[in-house]
């Protein structure tokens, strides 16, 4: 029989990341993203970004989530317990979202300008907000995790699938003249500052939190997290999407490919922040190892 | 009425019975271990170990978190304070599994479940256990206290904690007498007696998940392991020990 020594330290959570796990931390980009980019293209006016985000939230999303269920084909009874999970509450967010955004846009092609468009935006945007942050709230529900246990979580999730919004958009703006590529470049970059921002307050506060958070930060900046933070989030996700910007603003030119390549860093940079928050997660252990025993 | 246990960490001989017998009472397939044994041996340059040995299981929290983030009902809290789950409403979406503190919820998968000699076929007992108590697949499981036994032990008139039928089996099985069951809520109840004199407490009370069950530790042999309930005789038994 095996000494299940894992409980006595900190131990990692596997079940949202590893193996089909890989599904939920794709589940949870693609909610981002898709939410981030209807929300954005609803400011611009954009029909064709309002699709993809339709389209990113029903297609990409739900099929990561049904792909990642132990039992997909009871997936409807995801929804009955509102009152209490987070997760409930998420998958009302996303049906709805889907539900109201279709006929949004519906309504926005053959009948805009109508109340009833109206109506529909503000109830489409408001299930796309929740689609943004619900998971930083599921997330932030799991206590004994302290990396997560904090209320920044659901703000950095929306700050990141706004930013991934606005970096789709610009890319949108090269074919739909409707989305102003100045604006978007603007939206983006002001994104980028207040998410690197974001993520370094949030990195350290949990560091003082306790024990297991700073382990859980300094296993993202030195241990197995390390090259996704450092390449993923810091280059590509920050630092290269931050050139691009200001490589436009200050050279007034539109280099499509330029422009695409900070996209794609852009995306990556959004599926590392989840990957590390997701991968770097741990449980304080269940017993104190009493103090006689350490070296 | 409340059930709840009190595991005695001084009795404990980690012989590792209490897992075999869930495994027997609810035909566990391979990776799925409800009761597990911690155990910390460390190498002390020559001198004897110091094995200290913690048998955990589902704590049957009162303020069960995996109860709250059920998405679908599936897991939920009895009358008497039993956490249980019903395998054909999860989904297996894994949020208990994530959100419990204590780690005490398993996710069964096929691949996990190949059997006790894979490539060699199932053995008369896990075909039986298939037809007595199927575990499906792409769910989660956990310790549920036996509440079958319970609910028919109780059935016949029978008292859980003290008749043997309608115990839980880990209970039954415990050599040492490490663990008690009884009602929470009874005053003169044997658990509530262990809890009250021995200073019994629960693991991570800072959660506010109210577990079901107790630790107790002697202050001659065991092991301390949170600070609240260090004692003064304990620190110099440690004191002994450097």
């Amino acid at each position: 029989m095996e000494a299940h020594e894992w409980m006595v330290r900190s131990t990692y959570q596997t079940e949202w990341i590893t193996r089909r796990g890989i599904f939920l931390w794709l589940a949870m980009y693609a909610g981002g993203l898709g939410g981030g980019l209807y929300l954005v293209s609803l400011y611009f006016g954009s029909l064709l970004g309002m699709l993809a985000g339709l389209l990113i939230v029903a297609g990409l999303k739900g099929g990561f989530h049904f792909a990642y269920l132990g039992k997909p084909m009871r997936f409807w009874r995801i929804m009955l317990k509102p009152r209490t999970s987070w997760l409930t509450r998420g998958f009302i967010f996303v049906v709805l979202f889907v539900a109201f955004a279709a006929v949004q846009i519906a309504l926005s092609h053959w009948l805009p300008g109508t109340v009833w468009e109206i109506l529909f935006k503000v109830l489409a945007g408001v299930m796309a907000t929740g689609v943004l942050v619900y998971t930083g709230f599921v997330l932030n529900s799991v206590k004994a995790v302290s990396l997560w246990n904090s209320p920044l979580l659901p703000l950095l999730f929306a700050t990141c699938g706004l930013l991934g919004g606005f970096g789709v958009s610009t890319m949108i703006a090269l074919y739909d003249s409707q989305v102003d590529l100045h604006a978007a470049e603007t939206g983006s970059t002001f994104l980028l500052i207040v998410n690197a921002l974001l993520i370094a307050v949030y990195l350290w506060r949990a560091v003082r939190r306790d024990e297991t958070g700073k382990i859980s930060v300094v296993d993202q900046m030195r241990g197995k997290a390390a090259p996704a933070f450092w390449i993923g989030v810091i280059v590509l996700g920050i630092a290269a999407p931050l050139v691009v910007a200001l490589f436009g603003y200050f050279s007034g030119e539109v280099v499509p490919a330029v422009l695409m390549t900070g996209v794609i860093c852009e995306m990556i940079g959004g599926l590392s922040v989840r990957y590390c928050l997701l991968k770097v997660g741990i449980y304080r252990p269940l017993f104190s190892r009493p103090s006689y025993l350490n070296p | 009425m409340k059930w709840g246990m009190v595991v005695d960490l001084s009795k404990c001989v980690r012989c590792y019975g209490c897992v075999v017998a869930c495994r027997v009472e609810h035909f566990l397939p391979m990776g799925s271990d409800w009761p597990r044994l911690m155990a910390v041996e460390p190498d002390r340059n020559g001198t004897p170990p110091v094995v200290s040995t913690y048998p955990v299981r589902c704590n049957q929290c009162q303020e069960a978190p995996c109860v709250n983030v059920c998405p679908t009902g599936a897991t939920y809290k009895r009358e008497d304070g039993i956490v249980a789950v019903d395998q054909d409403k999860c989904v297996g979406c894994r949020y208990c599994v994530v959100v419990c503190p204590y780690q005490n919820r398993v996710f069964l998968t096929k691949s996990k479940d190949k059997g006790f000699f894979p490539d060699r076929g199932l053995t008369d007992f896990e075909k039986a256990g298939k037809r007595l108590y199927p575990h499906q697949h792409g769910t989660t499981g956990k310790c549920n206290f036996c509440m079958e036994r319970i609910d028919a032990g109780m059935a016949q008139g029978l008292k859980p904690g003290m008749d043997r039928e309608a115990t839980p089996a880990c209970v039954n099985t415990c050599q040492a007498r490490a663990l008690t069951f009884g009602d929470l809520d009874g005053h003169d109840s044997q658990v509530s007696r262990l809890i009250r004199e021995r200073r019994g407490f629960q693991l991570h009370p800072e959660y506010g998940s109210n577990p079901s069950i107790y630790y107790v530790d002697s202050p001659k042999i065991g092991m301390v392991h949170l600070g609240p309930v260090v004692q003064g005789d304990v620190k110099e038994s440690l004191a002994e020990r450097m």
